[in-house]
């Protein structure tokens, strides 16, 4: 026996699902219509993947997306982590300005973090000669917006752990490196990993400080696409929106199983 | 002394590149960047000396014409839209988060998966998604002609209801998981005295789960509240000038009109707001929270 | 120089603690010059309440903490400079400090992996201190799905299996329910007799550290209070923080003492006492009696019964006399017994009584 009220909530979830996904379901049909139109689907087509597949212009924006994205993880995660380790093991010692720095790239409006750190790379450019807009200026750009939540998982993984642990590790005789190779790291490899996978997200979400970090030759598919649209919606702007959508949903799949996998490897061994 | 001394530079060299690349990439910046509002513009718009507050004078909307009200309107906007979207985001969000905490302990983080992985995806997508389904022809918008909502031939978007739309649909899953979180540890024995007291559910939620869930509830306002008041694409995209915020008005000043010391004006404005709101939203949050402290 | 173990095939070593202070500023767990003698082979216990240092003191033995002033030696060897990792010393924590990303076997493994020892070694010796523990079943299993005395028995096994010269044991009993309590007390102290190793062994619960201790340190407030056998401590208290920390509640306040006895608010008692500020009567030797026996030593009272408590193989006494409480233990032998609201006298055999003074040490 159901209640109403649970009845009318199963209603308002499915209505709530409906919103959710209408609009990235709207998006993959229309990536396969076989004319140019997002009101009417007339038939099933490839056509609009393989103009993708031969356009040099995409392809390069869909190598700077997985560059910048790999590229601004693999720094920022080593960066963040040693932050939140730095911020676990001292905090006895009064850090609150190091928490409200850690805060500041969060709560800052994207548009006034990519128009500051745009501003501050074309005056270093024009006064010094270093650092033209280009990848390297969204790497950075990235990892400043990524280390903060890097730091904040690694931090509250610490904050977790018995303490003890880490007197533990020494007085079973392991040296200061082999702390760190056999303690520190496998101990917050979980942690590690969730940061790769959000820090890896939060790069290919980001657009606004993308856009205003980039330069003519490290355009990025999110910019692409916000140019293209501006001279209207196609379904090629949606197959390249299909292929985004389907490399999320590929790393919602894996943490789903890596978190299957922590909870039945704890029942079954 | 020397433990002392090693203990210094462990620490230096754990947090110092991190807090170093905030503050030279982020901090620097957007110090250079309020400075900037300070000074007067060169022929191309870029900034230049003396100083003055005339990038002030033409945020509140003086002229060469005289005074305009444009700008005033713009922030009043930004304002009223972050409200509206707030308020409807937290509508949609509350029965959600309920319903995943009834449900079997092993669905809840599918369920929940389920609200906050269309946030995964690019923003710019998300938009181009709306695109599609409010295109001037599609059943929805036909829908809509039908309704005499829009004028025939006229598509949903652009216009300020697609941009409200928008604003939920990027921020709606900021809200669910603090409010999951308050639901998951909500006393129900608390629930239960309430329905004994009071007859009316209403009287429940007012007495009984309100109270518990408003922690979670204000955590959630932060997280929307903040950044959907300094929202850039959705107005961009879906709104096409018809529902600018201050945001569009800032970029618009390092793009196509040149003004940079008007921009910063605003971008310090922005920044002034931003910090503003989180200083009410954490102190509101913390008197109606009681002593449990609001988690941004 | 990697390869070598600390230390290696020495099975006991002893320790010596001379005139250490550690002060941490704004806190009470410091410890004051503090100097011990901790021979090997022994069950050696640091007794207190907490905040009273005994942790501390451990912690400086283990080298995870670094004292102020004075110096360590284990296995007469001067500790100064050695850092945890290099100690032949290994520790039971209070939380048992289980690598959650290792299951049981390596979790014991750990230190001899971190000496290098040989893959082939090691599971040998895994095996061996396993089955010594007996926790050979439990061997593939992850650390979280273990109940608190196997957990307990895993961190034994992980110091252990590392031979070390001295085992520290900070209130490794702690965390157990009362009944599996009691039994590892037994078992624990079974295998230190067993291997022949030194222990030392950190609680706040004075009838575990009689039980399993050889001798016991009593602590207050980062000073030493008194050091000897179980027996001594509880039957000779020096003075009356310990007396009342070894649950002694019969401590009346000597007013005149000479050669031939003590007088205190209960009268006068005979014998050679040495000098004190108190008086302690050990209720177990106090005998009760339905009247002052003819022929009595002299040394007793009139006492009223307030409360009988009964508990199978003794009785435990409230008594008052005049307004002086007074507690005893009367063994269960099928005597008639007392009961409450009768007048007895409570005669005082000569060697149960002992003075001491109200504080050894001075600030």
């Amino acid at each position: 026996m159901k209640s109403p009220l649970e009845r009318a909530l199963r209603v308002f979830w499915l209505l709530l699902m409906v919103f959710l996904y209408a609009p990235l379901v709207v998006v993959v049909l229309f990536s396969f219509n076989s004319i140019n139109s997002s009101a009417r689907f007339a038939g099933f087509s490839l056509e609009w993947y393989q103009r993708l597949f031969s356009n040099d212009v995409i392809l390069s924006a869909l190598a700077n997306t997985a560059l910048l994205a790999v590229m601004s993880t693999l720094i920022a995660v080593v960066i963040g982590a040693l932050l939140g380790y730095g911020l676990y093991r001292y905090r006895a010692r009064r850090m609150a300005w190091l928490i409200w720095l850690i805060y500041l790239p969060v709560i800052m409006p994207d548009i006034v973090f990519g128009i500051s750190e745009m501003t501050f790379f074309i005056t270093l450019e024009r006064l010094f000669g270093v650092l033209s807009p280009g990848l390297g200026t969204m790497v950075i750009a990235h990892v400043t917006f990524q280390v903060p939540f890097v730091a904040l998982l690694i931090h509250a993984r610490l904050l977790a752990l018995d303490p003890q642990l880490f007197e533990a590790a020494q007085d079973l005789y392991a040296r200061p490196w082999q702390r760190l190779r056999f303690f520190l790291v496998p101990v917050l490899w979980p942690a590690i990993m969730a940061s790769v996978l959000l820090a890896l997200t939060l790069s290919i979400d980001d657009f606004v400080i993308s856009f205003f970090t980039a330069g003519p030759d490290s355009t990025t598919l999110p910019i692409y696409v916000w140019s293209a649209i501006k001279k209207g919606i196609t379904p090629e702007v949606n197959a390249i929106a299909t292929l985004m959508i389907g490399s999320v949903f590929v790393v919602a799949l894996i943490s789903l199983l890596l978190r299957r996998r922590s909870l039945t490897g704890r029942h079954l061994q | 002394m020397t433990r002392l001394r090693r203990d210094s530079l462990h620490l230096l060299g754990t947090v110092a590149p991190g807090a170093l690349c905030i503050l030279v990439f982020l901090v620097a910046p957007s110090i250079y960047l309020m400075g900037m509002a300070f000074l007067s513009t060169d022929a191309t718009g870029l900034p230049a000396l003396p100083l003055s507050v005339q990038a002030f004078r033409e945020l509140a909307g003086f002229g060469f014409l005289g005074w305009s009200p444009g700008n005033l309107y713009t922030l009043l906007r930004s304002l009223w839209q972050t409200l509206l979207a707030t308020v409807l985001v937290i509508l949609i969000a509350y029965p959600a988060a309920y319903y995943i905490s009834i449900r079997p302990a092993r669905w809840r983080p599918v369920l929940l998966l389920a609200v906050v992985v269309p946030s995964w995806t690019n923003q710019v997508i998300r938009s181009v998604g709306w695109m599609n389904l409010f295109a001037p022809g599609t059943p929805i918008s036909d829908l809509a002609v039908l309704l005499g909502i829009t004028e025939p031939r006229m598509g949903l978007f652009p216009s300020q209801f697609a941009v409200i739309v928008g604003l939920v649909y990027n921020f709606l899953p900021f809200m669910v998981l603090p409010l999951y979180a308050a639901f998951e540890r909500l006393d129900h024995a608390q629930v239960e005295a309430a329905r004994d007291l009071f007859a009316s559910p209403l009287a429940v939620f007012r007495h009984a789960v309100l109270p518990q869930t408003l922690p979670g509830l204000m955590a959630g306002t932060v997280l929307v509240a903040i950044p959907a008041f300094g929202m850039y694409v959705v107005t961009e995209l879906l709104g096409g000038g018809k529902a600018t915020m201050i945001g569009n008005l800032v970029a618009q000043q390092f793009a196509a009109a040149s003004n940079w010391p008007l921009g910063a004006a605003g971008a310090l404005i922005m920044i002034l707001a931003t910090l503003l709101g989180l200083w009410v939203l954490r102190r509101l949050g913390r008197r109606l929270g009681g002593d449990r402290e609001v988690v941004i | 120089m990697g390869a070598q173990r600390p230390d290696r095939g020495r099975d006991k070593a002893s320790v010596v603690v001379r005139g250490v202070s550690r002060v941490f500023p704004g806190d009470l767990r410091a410890l004051d010059r503090i100097s011990l003698e901790i021979h090997a082979g022994e069950f050696f216990t640091l007794l207190g309440p907490s905040g009273c240092g005994k942790t501390t003191l451990l912690r400086l033995l283990a080298g995870l903490e670094v004292p102020d002033a004075g110096e360590v030696e284990i296995g007469g060897r001067a500790m100064a400079g050695v850092p945890a990792h290099r100690r032949s010393v290994n520790t039971v924590f209070q939380s048992y400090a289980l690598f959650p990303h290792r299951n049981v076997r390596q979790n014991i493994a750990f230190g001899l992996e971190m000496q290098r020892v040989s893959p082939a070694a090691i599971a040998r010796q895994v095996d061996e201190i396993a089955e010594l523990i007996d926790i050979g079943a439990l061997l593939e299993r992850p650390v979280d799905a273990l109940s608190g005395g196997q957990r307990q028995r895993v961190a034994l096994a992980r110091a252990l299996v590392n031979e070390p010269a001295v085992l520290l044991l900070d209130e490794p009993l702690s965390a157990l329910d009362a009944g599996l309590r009691s039994r590892l007390q037994v078992d624990l102290k079974r295998l230190q007799q067993r291997l022949g190793m030194t222990f030392v062994f950190v609680t706040h619960d004075q009838e575990e550290a009689m039980v399993m201790s050889d001798r016991i340190a009593v602590l207050d407030e980062g000073r030493i209070a008194q050091v000897g056998s179980p027996q001594a401590i509880y039957e000779r208290p020096e003075d009356v923080f310990v007396a009342r920390f070894m649950g002694h509640e019969n401590l009346l306040a000597v007013t005149r003492h000479d050669a031939g006895g003590v007088e205190t608010a209960l009268g006068r008692f005979e014998g050679g006492f040495a000098a004190g500020t108190h008086l302690l009567l050990r209720p177990e030797a106090l005998t009760l009696h339905a009247d002052a026996p003819p022929g009595s030593s002299g040394n007793g009272f009139l006492a009223r019964v307030e409360e009988c408590l009964y508990r199978g193989a003794a009785t435990d006494y409230r008594l008052r006399c005049g307004e002086v409480p007074i507690a005893a233990r009367v063994t269960n032998a099928g005597r008639s017994q007392p009961g409450v609201g009768d007048t007895i006298w409570v005669e005082v055999a000569p060697d149960s009584a002992a003075t001491l003074n109200a504080r050894r040490h001075t600030g």
